[in-house]
């Protein structure tokens, strides 16, 4: 027999009231503020739109240029990978050159 | 060739060159730094002959500024110079002059006496030579005040001299503190002069006065140009006289502040000579005359100098009756000497007492080295009852003693008797109108007859009858570097009253009142006929008229008491067996041989008293002052203590905090920009 | 349409409720999806503000954020990995070495 979970509550919810209070603010702040006529995007379909205008491809679509952001996070998402396997990696005894990373504990688990 | 005054500061400079000679190359030269000592008192001597006979053509004092050490206009400005008048010149010869034999003298005393770490004896003798006349020459109060305080660190040096036994460190502290308790009061006396009158000057140079003249001002005139703090001008300046006095009686050795001196006996005989006889003491007195303008604007602080100085003429002939060791006699004396002058200026006498002074130096260095030529004789014994009979083995010593001793007694043609009688007869003048210089006078009179007493108990114990024991029978002989210069002293102390015979040319009709003479030119403001005049103008102290009769009358009276002193200690001591006659004083022998227990009184102002005040303050210094310091680094200390304990290593309490940052500046960006 | 500030609204309460994860959650897994709740946020108000002004960069640039946001979990979870492997525990709040 299992019980069913139970929401847990208790002291160490406090800290949560900064972040009700921090919602408080903004959007006390928000609700006050008027805003113009939002302005739409015009005929067609939205995701060509967004292609087109990733690359620039085409001029009459009003956007910033993201090639060069593009080739980056390509690296960011390499970078990130290869980073998250090299952490995972677990420390061989054999395994030469490897950091270890075991806070200086010295022991092999 | 320039003048002679121009070489004035060479006069101090000569010693100072020898001073760092003795103590860096001593070691290496064959009399370790006697023979540039000597070189160097000897030019000094010379230098100082020089200038005495050139101030001698001269009406107008020379100064000269060497050196300003402030030069703030306002409220005043400290500098260095000389002042060369008749009495800087008059001191300078003396002081030179026993320096230079006690250098000769120390050859024989010291090196022929195998004494070892001699570099810094004769270091320190040149220093004191050096700062003893730079403080004669000195041309302002300041500049005095701050030789007076070397001259106390070289007598501490010299006294200490031999600091590996118990005594003589112990003296020379002794010597240092009680001195310098007095100068306490002379540095608050200092400052407030310089603070009522913006200068501490004693002569007008160019445009700015001396302030014995702008007190003079003060009084006769209007207070306008001084600052009194409130007072009176006439109290206020008593007040600054009376506290510069502190000074003078720490040096000069007036009761309350004598007992140093005779525990003074602790260093080597010829820095006795020239320091506790001659020179340092004299410093105090030559202080005194030097201010006498100021001084005499004071009838209060002059009744007060001249009542001290008697009864410490008394009080210390007194002690010096029952003591056994030679320089402990002589040590005594000079305080009693010492208070003689002080009456002597006290009652308007200034002539008489730069007499005394002068006199007293020649015939008490006279005896000191005697005395150490005696010591030297006996193997450094001091007491005089294991001497006797050494005036056949010692005959030079003897005569130039009894020399000395007739002078200090003030037997008539000696120089003593007419400087002492001069002093008293002054006392008597102006104690005639006044019954405390009266009782001044008196104590001074009696004083007269223990000192006949004392210094005759002390030749005859030492030279006449039988020689008491083997090394008084069989002394050991010295040579003619000990001779030569009691020689010269002892020829002095039978001339050099010849200065001033006042009763003779009384007598005669004859102008033989050289001294006098002296002291009458000079700078407008520094002359005898000047501080006569403050005396009697603006003081209101006024002398019974000088008459024949009085002055005769007044030294026949101190020379039948000495006279008596003299023939009580022939009858008891000049026997070829003398026995130890004070002891028939009982309980009173206790008491003056125990100094009237003033050492152990201030010894237990000492402990008892200011020991207590100390431990207090450094109770209040520890807790209160260091506790406020202590109090704030530990306010830090806590605080930091306590303020790290937000770093608890949790995220999410990180995390709280950045938010509960985040909306409190939200809420205050929004309240100030008007954003609700 | 509606109006941009209902959308910050949203915006604003999805940040809040990750916000409230991070300080509330032990576990660090959960706090992972609590920190994707609050890029998520930034998204959407991204997004309104495209919308707003008709300038789609806002939009584009939400696609990279979400990039972005993948390559931080992928290093997140290895980061979790070395933390359980040392202190033997997910719970954020037992990593307590680096305190006074």
């Amino acid at each position: 027999m299992t019980t069913r979970p139970r929401l847990k509550l208790g002291s160490h919810l406090l800290p949560g009231l900064a972040a009700v209070a921090l919602f408080t603010v903004m959007a006390a702040v928000f609700l006050q503020g008027n805003f113009p006529a939002p302005a739409g995007f015009g005929e067609g379909s939205v995701l060509r739109s967004i292609g087109m205008a990733m690359f620039a491809l085409e001029p009459s679509i009003p956007s910033a240029n993201f090639l060069v952001a593009f080739e980056i996070i390509d690296v960011v998402l390499v970078a990130a990978l290869v980073g998250a396997v090299m952490l995972a990696r677990r420390e061989g005894n054999d395994s030469s050159g490897s950091v270890r990373t075991d806070g200086g504990r010295g022991d092999d688990r | 060739m320039a003048g002679p005054l121009e070489f004035a500061p060479a006069i101090a400079a000569l010693p100072f060159v020898s001073f760092v000679i003795a103590l860096f190359f001593g070691r290496y030269m064959p009399k370790k730094g006697a023979l540039a000592g000597i070189t160097a008192t000897a030019g000094s001597l010379l230098l100082a002959i020089w200038t005495y006979f050139t101030v001698m053509g001269n009406g107008e004092p020379h100064t000269e500024h060497l050196h300003t050490l402030v030069a703030v206009a306002e409220p005043f400005s400290l500098e260095l110079g000389i002042l060369i008048d008749q009495l800087s010149a008059l001191m300078l010869l003396i002081v030179t002059l026993i320096s230079f034999l006690v250098f000769v003298f120390s050859l024989g005393y010291m090196n022929d006496e195998g004494e070892t770490g001699l570099p810094r004896y004769y270091a320190g003798l040149s220093l004191f030579s050096f700062s003893m006349l730079s403080f004669v020459m000195a041309s302002n109060l300041f500049m005095a005040f701050m030789f007076f305080e070397l001259v106390g660190l070289c007598s501490y040096l010299l006294i200490g001299f031999w600091f590996r036994e118990d005594a003589p460190p112990s003296a020379a502290k002794k010597a240092f503190i009680v001195t310098r308790f007095g100068d306490y009061f002379f540095l608050i006396g200092v400052v407030g002069i310089l603070a009522t009158f913006g200068t501490s000057a004693f002569i007008g140079t160019g445009g700015t006065e001396s302030f014995p003249a702008l007190a003079e001002h003060a009084l006769t005139g209007s207070a306008d140009h001084v600052h009194t703090f409130g007072f009176d001008p006439q109290t206020w300046f008593t007040i600054l006289a009376l506290l510069v006095l502190g000074g003078v009686m720490g040096k000069s050795a007036q009761f309350p502040l004598h007992t140093w001196l005779p525990d003074a006996m602790e260093g080597p005989t010829p820095v006795s000579a020239l320091i506790h006889a001659a020179t340092m003491v004299a410093a105090g007195v030559y202080l005194v005359a030097r201010m006498y303008g100021f001084y005499a604007l004071s009838p209060t602080a002059l009744a007060i100098i001249a009542f001290v100085g008697g009864f410490t003429a008394l009080f210390a002939a007194t002690m010096g009756v029952v003591k056994r060791e030679i320089k402990q006699v002589l040590a005594y004396s000079t305080i009693s000497q010492y208070g003689y002058m002080m009456l002597a200026l006290g009652a308007g006498g200034y002539v008489a007492g730069v007499f005394h002074l002068t006199t007293h130096a020649v015939f008490k260095a006279l005896l000191f080295l005697g005395a150490g030529a005696v010591i030297v004789a006996m193997h450094h014994d001091e007491d005089m009852w294991k001497m006797g009979g050494l005036k056949n083995e010692l005959p030079v010593t003897y005569y130039t003693f009894l020399a000395g001793s007739l002078a200090l007694a003030g037997i008539i043609p000696f120089s003593g008797f007419w400087s002492k009688d001069e002093v008293l007869y002054e006392a008597l003048r102006l104690g005639l109108n006044d019954p405390v210089f009266m009782a001044a006078y008196a104590m001074g009179l009696i004083a007269v007859f223990f000192t006949g007493f004392y210094t005759f108990r002390m030749v005859f114990l030492t030279f006449h009858g039988e020689p008491r024991t083997n090394i008084a029978e069989s002394p050991h002989q010295y040579g003619w570097n000990m001779k030569a210069p009691l020689v010269v002293l002892g020829a002095l102390a039978v001339v050099v009253g010849l200065i001033n015979m006042a009763p003779l040319a009384k007598l005669t009709g004859m102008d033989l009142t050289y001294l006098h003479h002296w002291f009458e030119n000079g700078g407008e403001l520094l002359t005898v006929e000047h501080y006569h005049h403050l005396l009697t103008e603006v003081s209101g102290v006024h002398h019974v008229e000088n008459s024949t009769g009085l002055m005769l009358g007044s030294g026949a009276l101190s020379l039948g008491l000495a006279l008596a002193g003299v023939a009580v200690a022939h009858v008891l001591y000049n026997v070829p067996s003398p026995e130890e006659h004070t002891d028939k004083l009982g309980s009173i022998k206790t008491v003056l041989f125990n100094n009237y227990y003033q050492d152990e009184y201030q010894v237990w102002l000492a402990e008892g008293l200011t020991a207590n005040v100390a431990r207090a303050a450094n109770t209040f210094d520890q807790g209160v002052i260091d506790g406020a310091v202590n109090g704030v680094s530990s306010v830090s200390l806590f605080a930091g203590e306590r303020v790290r304990r937000i770093q608890t290593g949790v995220v999410t309490n990180y995390a709280a905090l950045l938010t509960v940052g985040l909306v409190v500046l939200l809420v205050a960006m929004g309240l100030l920009g008007g954003w609700f | 349409m509606i109006a941009a500030k209902y959308y910050l609204l949203l915006s604003a309460a999805v940040f809040c409720i990750g916000l409230f994860g991070i300080l509330t959650r032990r576990n660090a897994l959960i706090f992972l999806m609590s920190i994707e709740l609050m890029l998520n946020a930034a998204n959407i108000n991204l997004v309104a503000f495209s919308a707003q002004h008709g300038n789609l960069s806002g939009q584009v640039f939400s696609l990279f954020t979400m990039a972005l946001a993948a390559a931080e979990v992928a290093v997140g979870i290895g980061i979790i990995l070395v933390l359980y492997r040392n202190f033997d525990d997910v719970d954020v709040t037992t990593a307590t070495s680096m305190r006074w």
